[in-house]
C-alpha cells in the first residue's frame, strides 16, 4: 500500500471515516472500505493460510465481523489498517490452531511447512514492510537468525517448532531468536516513534 | 504463564501479536486481554509496532464471490432482525449452485430456443437461478445484437420501494450494472440495451447476477443488496 507518509495519512483518514460510517450501517461506506482494504487483507491471509479457499473464508468472516463491530474501532484507538489487519491475522492464527488440533494425532514427522515458492520470500517482505514504514534501520539491526525467524513467524504464521524444523535449528535457539529479536525491535521501533 | 511481571507480560504480548504464542497459551492469553486493560494496551502497542510491517506484502484482489457472500450475509442479518422468517443466503450458495439444476435449466433454455426456430448458431443464453437453484430468469441475445432479452421464468415480485438490478460479473474487477429488470409485466419479454454487441459486451463475463436494490437501482454503482439470482453465460456457438 501507500509508502509515502502523506499518502498514508490521507488513506488512514479516509479509512477512519469509512469505519465510522460503517458503524452507522452505511453500506456504501462499507463497500468502499472493502474495495480499499480487501486486496491487502486478502494477501495477508493468503500468506499465512497458504490456501485460497481458507483465505477467502477468513476475509469474509472478518468483514462480516467488521460490519457488526465497526463501532468498537473507535474505542481501540488504533490505526485503521492496523486494526483491520489484526482482525484478519488473529482469525488466520485461530485457523492454524484448529489445523494443529486436527492433525495432532497424525504422525508428526520431519515434514517442514511448505514455504510459498512464488513471489517474495518472508524476509524480502519484512524488508519491504520496513521500507514502506521507514524503519529499515530497526530490521537491519536484527541478527540474521532473528530476522529469519521473525519474518517466517509473522508472514507465514510459523510456530516455534515449525521454525525450528524450517531453519534446522534446535527449538531453544529459535525461541531465543524470536524473543531477543522482538526485544530489539521493540526498543528500536519505540525510539522511531511507531507507538503512541 | 506468569503475567505478574510486566516485562514478561509484554514479551508474551509480543509473541501473541507475532503469532508464535500458540495453543492453549494463546487462548488463555486472549481471555485475559479481554478483561485486563494493561494487557490490552500491551497488545495494541505490539500491533502498532509489527502489523504495519505487513504492508510490504503485494496486495491481491480477492475473487468477487467473497464480496457477494459478505453482502448476502449482512443483508440477511439485517433482514432477519426485521423479519425472522427471511432466508439466510449462506456462504456456499454461489459456489454450490447445484450443477444438476443448472444443467436442467440450460436444457430448458436450449429447448425454448429450438422450438422458437431461431438460429441457435449465434445465441448467448444465461439462465439465472435463485438460491433454491430454480430457474427464475432467462436472459438471451443474438451475438451480434445490441440488446438482451429478459424473460421471467417465475414471478419476480418485489416490494414497491425495491428494484431488481442486473449485473455483469467480470473475471476480474467489480460487477457492472446492466440496468433494472422490469417486474411489471411478468409474462412479457423485456429488453436491456447493451453498450456494444452482445458478443463484445459479454466477453470475459463468466456470469450474470440480479441483486435486490432500492427503487431506482444501486446508489453506489455496486450491488448493495442480496444477490437473488445468478447464472453462467453460455454461448451456443
Amino acid at each position: 500500500m501507500a509508502s509515502d507518509p502523506a499518502k498514508q495519512l490521507e488513506r488512514n483518514a479516509r479509512l477512519m471515516q469509512l469505519l465510522a460510517r460503517t458503524a452507522l450501517k452505511d453500506q456504501a461506506a462499507f463497500a468502499e472500505l472493502y474495495r480499499a482494504a480487501s486486496p491487502h487483507l486478502y494477501a495477508v491471509a493468503l500468506r499465512i493460510l497458504r490456501d485460497a479457499a481458507a483465505a477467502e473464508e477468513t476475509l469474509q468472516e472478518s468483514f462480516v465481523n467488521v460490519w457488526h463491530h465497526a463501532g468498537s474501532y473507535v474505542a481501540s484507538r488504533s490505526q485503521p489498517l492496523t486494526w483491520l489487519t489484526s482482525i484478519v491475522r488473529n482469525r488466520c492464527l485461530d485457523q492454524l490452531r484448529r489445523r494443529e488440533v486436527d492433525t495432532v494425532t497424525m504422525d508428526d514427522e520431519d515434514e517442514g511447512v511448505t514455504i510459498a515458492a512464488e513471489g517474495p520470500t518472508p524476509l524480502e517482505l519484512l524488508l519491504a514492510g520496513a521500507d514502506a514504514r521507514a524503519v529499515q534501520g530497526c530490521v537491519d539491526a536484527l541478527e540474521a537468525g532473528q530476522k529469519q525467524a521473525i519474518a517466517l513467524a509473522f508472514f507465514q504464521g510459523l510456530s516455534h517448532s515449525e521454525l525450528a524444523r524450517n531453519l534446522r535449528q534446535p527449538l531453544g535457539t529459535v525461541k531465543s531468536w524470536v524473543r531477543r529479536g522482538l526485544e530489539r525491535l521493540r526498543g528500536c521501533l519505540d525510539r522511531a516513534g511507531v507507538t503512541r | 504463564m506468569n503475567l505478574s511481571d510486566p516485562e514478561r507480560a509484554d514479551a508474551i504480548a509480543g509473541e501473541y501479536v507475532l503469532g508464535t504464542l500458540r495453543g492453549l497459551a494463546r487462548t488463555r492469553f486472549e481471555r485475559l486481554v479481554r478483561t485486563e486493560r494493561r494487557l490490552a494496551d500491551a497488545v495494541r502497542s505490539w500491533e502498532e509496532r509489527l502489523v504495519p510491517l505487513a504492508e510490504g506484502i503485494p496486495p491481491l484482489d480477492p475473487p468477487l464471490r467473497v464480496w457477494t457472500a459478505i453482502l448476502a450475509r449482512i443483508q440477511s442479518a439485517a433482514a432477519t432482525s426485521r423479519a425472522p422468517a427471511s432466508p439466510r443466503i449462506g456462504v456456499g450458495w454461489w459456489r454450490g449452485l447445484a450443477l444438476a439444476s443448472v444443467a436442467v435449466a440450460f436444457a430448458l433454455a436450449v429447448a425454448l430456443f429450438q422450438t422458437a426456430s431461431e438460429r441457435t448458431q449465434g445465441t448467448i443464453v444465461i439462465v439465472l437461478a435463485g438460491q433454491d437453484a430454480k430457474p427464475a430468469l432467462l436472459v438471451s441475445a443474438e451475438r451480434s445484437s445490441r440488446y438482451l432479452s429478459l424473460k421471467p421464468l417465475a414471478p419476480l415480485a418485489v416490494a414497491n420501494d425495491r428494484a431488481l438490478e442486473l449485473w455483469l460479473l467480470p473475471d476480474k474487477g467489480n460487477p457492472r450494472s446492466l440496468g433494472l429488470v422490469s417486474t411489471a409485466a411478468p409474462a412479457g419479454i423485456a429488453r436491456i440495451t447493451l453498450p456494444a454487441t452482445a458478443d463484445q459486451a459479454l466477453q470475459n463475463i463468466p456470469a450474470l447476477a440480479v441483486s435486490l436494490e432500492p427503487k431506482g437501482g444501486s446508489p453506489t454503482g455496486l450491488p448493495t443488496g442480496p444477490v437473488l439470482y445468478s447464472g453462467p453465460v453460455q454461448r451456443l456457438y
